[in-house]
């Protein structure tokens, strides 16, 4: 085997300095061993890559999901939303899929209040009115756009912040944005 | 803070700066972390998930201080190890939801080179099964663009380890494919 192959990937890969890189170049011109392999590497990743690729299209062909994105929102009493470009007009807040059950009365329930464990991080101290709001932000989130909107939806460029109140059980109480 | 605009709290405006990096990093690296965690064999929904749960980390990251450096490698391992950690069939869907979905890579194709593709990607979906888990895991990183020594720093494996398992894989694959 050439005593060189071992530094073909570094070359293909931009890591040589510059005058080893020429030097590289010159002996995968010179050496048809070596030559032959990064022919071949770069065959087979091409192919490996487009195969992905493949796989990628065909598991991830359909509509963009919103539960997750809406199910985290629940989590948070409080939700700042930084949409990188976006347009107003495009929002749209989908009240949760969730169990809501919107007053929790303790004396009343005996079964297990699912809300409480979808709440994450730091969550307050569970009070019996169920229209408390938290005194100041819980969770803060950047979405670039095209995770939430389809493909060409909003124009390049527009930034800004959407800031969601919601309430104990996961309803949104107020939307307000900011450019 | 001007009186136009709210003032942001502290943490959110340390947050605005950080969302900068953060934001092109998820524009960079969102379709190849996806791609990398479907060939792995997650469901797309799980894809999703994971890389969401990712660049949660990164902000988290990035917000404490962490250092910025291999960034990309930080990445990927964080979303590889979420991986690990919601797969229990890890390799099962790798190659196959290929087939019926094939027209989708080769729609400007002749007919001709359709079937030779998906003859070609058929044969190379069986040889990917036929790979070592770690020889497809630096596979597809490869794909994704990371280098060998990010490779190793994903897997936790030496860089020489890296490089003698994509020359054996690169092999294999081009045996079986007529590369």
């Amino acid at each position: 085997m050439c005593s060189f192959s071992g530094r073909l990937v570094a070359w293909m890969d931009r890591e040589l300095p510059d005058n080893e890189a020429a030097d590289a170049e010159r002996h995968v011109r010179d050496c048809s061993e070596c030559r032959t392999r990064v022919d071949t590497y770069k065959q087979v990743s091409r192919v490996f890559v487009a195969h992905c690729d493949a796989v990628m299209e065909a598991t991830t062909h359909r509509r963009p999901r919103w539960v997750p994105v809406l199910a985290s929102a629940a989590a948070a009493a409080m939700l700042f939303l930084v949409f990188q470009p976006a347009s107003v007009k495009q929002i749209r807040v989908l009240p949760p899929v969730a169990d809501a059950s919107p007053a929790i009365i303790l004396e009343t329930a005996p079964k297990p209040v699912k809300t409480v464990h979808r709440r994450r991080g730091s969550a307050p101290a569970k009070t019996p009115n169920a229209n408390w709001v938290l005194p100041e932000t819980a969770i803060q989130i950047a979405i670039p756009v095209e995770a939430m909107f389809p493909p060409g939806a909003v124009p390049e460029g527009i930034t800004f912040i959407a800031d969601v109140s919601m309430a104990a059980d996961g309803s949104v109480q107020g939307l307000r944005l900011q450019p | 803070m001007s009186g136009d605009s709210l003032p942001l709290p502290l943490p959110l405006a340390r947050f605005a700066a950080d969302s900068c990096e953060a934001t092109t990093l998820y524009r960079e690296l969102r379709k190849p972390l996806l791609r990398y965690l479907v060939c792995l064999g997650l469901s797309a929904d799980e894809a999703q998930d994971v890389v969401q749960d990712a660049f949660v980390s990164l902000h988290r990251h990035l917000a404490s201080g962490g250092s910025q450096e291999n960034i990309r490698s930080w990445l990927f391992r964080v979303a590889h190890n979420g991986a690990r950690n919601r797969q229990n069939s890890y390799d099962r869907r790798f190659g196959k939801p290929l087939n019926p979905q094939l027209d989708l890579i080769a729609y400007e194709a002749t007919p001709e080179q359709v079937v030779l593709a998906k003859e070609k990607f058929r044969r190379l979906g069986k040889a990917i099964l036929l790979l070592t888990e770690s020889e497809r895991e630096c596979l597809l990183l490869r794909a994704g663009g990371l280098r060998y020594r990010e490779i190793a720093e994903v897997l936790g494996i030496p860089t020489s380890t890296v490089s003698d398992t994509v020359d054996r894989a690169i092999k294999k694959l081009a045996e079986k494919c007529n590369v």
